[in-house]
This record gives structure tokens, sequence and C-alpha cells, in this order.
């Protein structure tokens, strides 16, 4: 044991020489703390996560601080994820959500899974805590640890505020995601919002997009509409249902800044879409 | 396009000039059915398993819709894991391939042992009884009876291949039917964890990080032929050298077709498992399935790539004779990069040991001539891993 800690003290110094940390992690009442981890960054987070890096890449990871919290033989782990901004945060935070998970009051939206990890978002962080200890006491301190963190993270607790525009009927709750690269998988649909929602036997998907200009919203239809075969359309408001060849029908609506997309419906049910695409473009 | 600046949605005409991305689903299978014939396959090792050469690394993808049209293309072998998406990309596959003939595809998933060290020592809980609770969830997340791969996550130890509490469990699992074949993933210390595996009779698959970019290539060529040889199958991933891009930036990106024929012009290498996220991807990699020769434009590009700065010297060795305290600058990169990127550290001291130089060589310089091709800061490489010299050996497991 004693090598071990000597080597992981070694290992900490060489690369504090290397990346910078300005992240403080809190002390844990009753816990020794060991920071034995470097900061992770771009390069080598995979040395981490392995295959998930990519993912948490994806969404403008920036860098990632761990800390591990020991009593006896229960150990509790922190991991700070920082990324770009809080539409990141909670990107990467919604590609892991579930709506079965217990839901807790903890930065903006935080959960607790069936085996005790606790994961929230605040402000452009990702909090992930885990135990691999079935302990009472250890579960509850690893609660309390969270709060601690999210008490510590500074900003404002809000969820990203184009989630507000999606209507609420039928509407499922907690399975909003943000997608940051090729929605649908097409390269030309980039940083959508996504809620599904169920009426009746159906089940559709919206996404919503919010660009900085009408020129880009164009922009991003027209080479939406090329990609998929369609004929291009020059206009700074429009209403399309479209064949997409790997994704079927598209109800395709934008106006000034914002695109909305619904799949999953068919063709017969432009009621529907029209109804919903209204609601958001009003 | 004219009228559309009203309410209510109209439907468009087709354009008739996008190709395959505009086909319908049925005209999509039927082209498929053709592109199959041409599709380039290899036996991944004694499993027998025969696997085009371009599988899909699913970890990144929430578009099920994807890895239809792959599926749809002719790719057959799709890598998701346990703790991707924190499950959700498992999920997604499930609910997709359960329709499909379970005969028509092979489905490879990852578990990784808990409590294992950042040297990849197991734990006090490193326990079977963990292990196998992640592989049902696993397995009940993707709604099959079995996967035809169970990798163990992340090996970067030879001791782990032989911790016994899981070894047994993946053992056992393979005897009831619930995985056809075992394996690991690794992407650190490869070439010492390969080198190990092929001598271990009940392994049947290596997923390793494999790319034109690793600075230690021959040592991993040298340990994939020994493991290939005792006929473990070898998957390759990370075959973009990280991300797919040359620069933080994203500003230089890596020529992904060069990168994956590069790849596979290892015959070793059975399949690689791309990451795909959109349809222009898929479409690239498909016309690989049928052509992995390397061009010359692809040659130039990955050369061009190599010469790219990246965390490690490559030992290109122009900086030899540049240092007026005559030290072995690459010889000291590399065990940086050994320190670093293999995170092995007793591997760097015993270089280290072997070169002769102390703890802090560049003492007596005040000032650095070396002028390295990749722009490193020499001086501060050296000052960094030297500090080794003066760690007991004991220390560096």
């Amino acid at each position: 044991m004693r090598h071990i800690l000597l080597l992981s003290l070694f290992l900490t110094v060489l690369s504090l020489s290397t990346f910078s940390q300005d992240i403080k992690l809190p002390d844990l009442k009753g816990y020794k703390k060991t920071t034995s981890y470097p900061v992770y960054l771009p390069e080598n987070l995979w040395d981490y996560i392995d295959g998930a890096a990519d993912t948490y890449l994806a969404y403008g990871f920036v860098d990632l601080h761990v800390a591990e919290y020991k009593k006896g033989k229960n150990v509790i782990k922190l991991e700070i994820y920082r990324q770009e901004d809080h539409t990141m945060a909670f990107g990467i935070y919604s590609t892991e959500r579930s709506p079965s998970f217990r839901f807790l009051n903890l930065g903006s939206q935080g959960y607790i899974t069936t085996d005790g990890a606790i994961n929230f978002f605040k402000a452009n962080y990702y909090v992930k805590i885990r135990t691999y200890s079935k302990n009472e006491n250890t579960l509850k301190s690893s609660e309390s640890l969270a709060h601690i963190v999210a008490d510590m993270i500074t900003g404002g607790s809000e969820m990203p505020s184009v989630l507000s525009l999606f209507p609420e009927t039928g509407k499922k709750i907690n399975e909003e995601t943000y997608i940051n690269e090729s929605v649908l998988g097409h390269k030309s649909l980039n940083k959508a919002f996504k809620a599904t929602y169920e009426s009746g036997n159906d089940n559709f998907s919206i996404f919503i997009m919010e660009n900085i200009t009408p020129a880009e919203t164009r922009k991003s239809v027209e080479a939406y509409l090329t990609a998929t075969g369609n004929e291009a359309a020059d206009s700074e408001i429009g209403r399309i249902m479209l064949k997409d060849g790997y994704n079927g029908t598209i109800f395709l609506a934008w106006k000034e800044n914002r695109i909305v997309i619904i799949s999953g419906l068919s063709k017969d049910q432009s009621e529907i879409a029209d109804k919903y695409t209204s609601e958001i473009l009003k | 396009m004219k009228n559309i600046n009203r309410r209510g949605f109209l439907r468009t005409g087709v354009a008739g000039a996008a190709g395959i991305v505009a086909l319908s689903p049925s005209l999509v299978s039927a082209a498929t059915s053709n592109q199959q014939k041409d599709v380039i396959s290899r036996t991944l090792g004694k499993t027998g398993m025969e696997v085009p050469v371009i599988s899909f690394g699913v970890m990144r993808s929430d578009n099920p819709n994807l890895c239809k049209a792959a599926y749809e293309k002719g790719i057959k072998l799709f890598d998701t894991a346990n703790g991707y998406q924190n499950g959700n990309n498992e999920i997604m596959l499930g609910n997709l391939l359960k329709d499909y003939p379970r005969n028509s595809f092979y489905l490879a998933t990852k578990v990784k042992p808990a409590g294992v060290d950042r040297e990849g020592k197991p734990s006090d809980q490193t326990t079977s009884e963990d292990f196998l609770s992640k592989f049902n969830t696993s397995l009940s997340r993707l709604k099959m009876d079995y996967v035809d791969i169970l990798y163990i996550h992340d090996i970067r130890n030879p001791e782990m291949l032989e911790y016994k509490p899981i070894i047994n469990a993946v053992k056992n699992l393979k005897k009831e039917g619930r995985i056809k074949f075992i394996g690991f993933s690794t992407h650190a210390n490869e070439p010492v964890v390969i080198d190990a595996a092929a001598s271990m009779d009940y392994l049947d698959v290596i997923l390793t990080a494999y790319n034109f970019k690793q600075t230690y290539i021959t040592e991993l060529n040298n340990a994939i032929k020994k493991a290939s040889k005792a006929g473990i199958g070898i998957v390759a991933m990370k075959t973009l050298a990280g991300g797919g891009f040359l620069d933080k930036e994203k500003t230089k990106p890596i020529n992904s077709t060069a990168a994956l024929k590069w790849v596979l012009s290892n015959p070793d290498v059975t399949t690689t498992i791309s990451g795909m996220t959109d349809f222009d991807q898929l479409d690239l990699n498909i016309k690989i399935l049928a052509d992995i020769s390397i061009t010359d434009q692809e040659k130039k590009d990955l050369i061009i790539a190599s010469a790219e700065r990246g965390l490690y010297c490559t030992g290109c060795t122009t900086c030899l004779n540049a240092c007026t305290m005559n030290l072995p600058v690459p010889d000291l990169m590399r065990a940086y990069m050994y320190a670093y990127g293999y995170s092995n550290p007793a591997m760097a001291q015993s270089l280290l040991s072997e070169l002769g130089t102390n703890d802090n060589p560049c003492k007596e310089c005040s000032l650095c001539k070396v002028e390295c091709t990749k722009k490193f800061d020499i001086r501060e490489k050296i000052a960094d891993i030297s500090r080794l010299v003066n760690v007991p050996s004991d220390f560096l497991v």
C-alpha cells in the first residue's frame, strides 16, 4: 500500500507540473481525501474513462478533477467534469440520464441511480459521485458530498432556457437531451435540443435548434434539404414535410433564428406536427 | 420552392441528385444487397467469426437509424459498453437489434471491473459479484440471450489477466452460453498487456488502440503478431488517433479513410470499430468495406498527419546533435512517453537508468539550443521526467 501511495504522490506531482488545477476539491467530514489522479484534459481523458471519452469530448470537455474519500474500506469517488458551457454540461448530463432514476434537488438537476451513483449538473460542470459500498452511512455521505460540491460551484441552477419552448402536452418527463453534432445523423444539423412525446399510440421526437441569425437558419435548412435530396428552400420562414431516406418522414419548420424538426410521425399526421410547431414558433 | 411561407406543412419535391442519401429505406436495402457481395471480411482468430473489416463503435451514436443503415449496408459487428451513456447506448442498440435475426449480426459489449487502480491492479472492490451484476444489466438492456464478445474493459496491467474472480466469472459465462467469446480491451500499456495475453488460452479476442500516430507501434505490432499467431482475434479501436483532428481547435481533420486503411493494412487486424455519428462518415466507411488499398494521396495525408505535433516525441532524431550537453534527447523523450503515454513509470525509470542521466541533466546549461521539430519544450520535459531518477525503484511497480 505504501508503494502505491508513494507512486500516486509522485504521479500527482508529475501531473501537476504539467496541468494547472483551479478546482478546490472539498473535504468530507470523517473521510480522508486523496487526490492521486492528475487533472485530465482532452488529450488524456480516455486514460480515465476509455471509449466514453469521445462523447464527453463531443460536448466540449475542458478538464476533469478526481478525488477519493476513504473511511475504512468504504470509498467515495468524486469526478468534476468541466464542459465548455452550461448547455454542453446539460448535453453530457442528458446523455447519461434516465427517467427511471430518483431525481434530487441538486444543482440544476441531479439524480441517484439504483446502485447509489449520484450525477448532477450545474453551470458548466457535470459532477459524478460513485461508491461501491452498500453501507447506508456511506451512501448518506455520498449525498452530503454531492450537496457540498453543488454549493461550491458558483453560477445559476437553472435549466437551459430552450427547454421551456417544448410544449408540455404529451412530453415525456426527463427525457430531454441536447445533441451538439449531427442531429438525426446529418452533419448539416447541429446544436439541437430534443424532447420525446407520446400521443395516443404515437411516439415522436421534436428537435429545436436556435441559430444566431436568420441567415444561419436558412443555411442549415438548405444544407439539410440538399443532403436529403430535396429541393432547397430560400425563405426566412417555412414548413415542409419531407422524406429523409434514413429517418423517414420529417416535418421541418423554420422561422427567423429557430428550426423545428419533428420525426416519428407518419405523413398523414401533419395536423399533430402543425399543432406542436405552431406552439414553438408562435 | 414556392408558397412555403404559410401555416401547414407542404410536401417537398425531390431534387433527384443526392445519390444514396435520398433513397427510401426499401431502395437503400436493395442497393446494399448488391454492396454486400463486395464486402471484405476477415476471420476473427479462433472464434471463426467472419467479420467485415469495418465494424460500428456505437459509443457516441444516439440515432438508431444510423445503426440500422450500417446494418443494411453490410456492417455486422456492433460494439458498445456497459458504461457508455450510462447504459442508454446499450438500450438504444437493444431496441434496434431485437427485431433482426440474431444470426445476422455480432454484438460486443464491455464490462469494467470495479475498483481497479490507476496502475490497472485489482482491489477488494474488484469482485465477480459486481462484474456479473453489471453484465446481467447489460444483457437485459440489450434484450439478448447472449453477446458474441464480452470484453473485460480497460486492461492495462497483465496482472488483471490472471485475476481469478473476474477470469473465472467470464469463463463461467462462456460455459453457460451467455457469451460466445472472451476478450479484453486495452488502450494503455498495450504492447506489454497483449504480449502477456498471447500465452493465455482462455482469451479469444483483444480490442486494442491502434493507429498511425502511436509512437510505440513497433512494439505493439510485435505483440499483436504474437497474439494473432496464438489464435487471438484482433480488433482495432481509436484508429483516428484521438478524435479525428490533429489540433485542439479542430481545424485539421485527419483523413479518416486513410487512417482506417492504414490499420487494415496489418493482416493481423481483423476489423476496426469506427465511431460513426453521421451518414456521411458511414458512406465513406462503406466504401472501405469493398476497397482497403491505400491511394498515393492517402499515403501523403498520413505522412503529413504523422508529422503534426502530438503529445509525444516521434523519434525523428533531428535534435540529436543539438544539445550542448550531448544528452540523448530522443531517448529521454521516450522515457517521458513511457511515464505519461504508457502510464508505466517503472519502464521510464529503467530507461533513464540505462541512459545514466541524473535527476537534473540540464542543470549546467543556461541556454537550450535544442529545436524540436514538434516545438516541444524539451528542457521542461527533461526536467519533468528526470525526477524519476530519485524515486526508489521499489515504489514503481
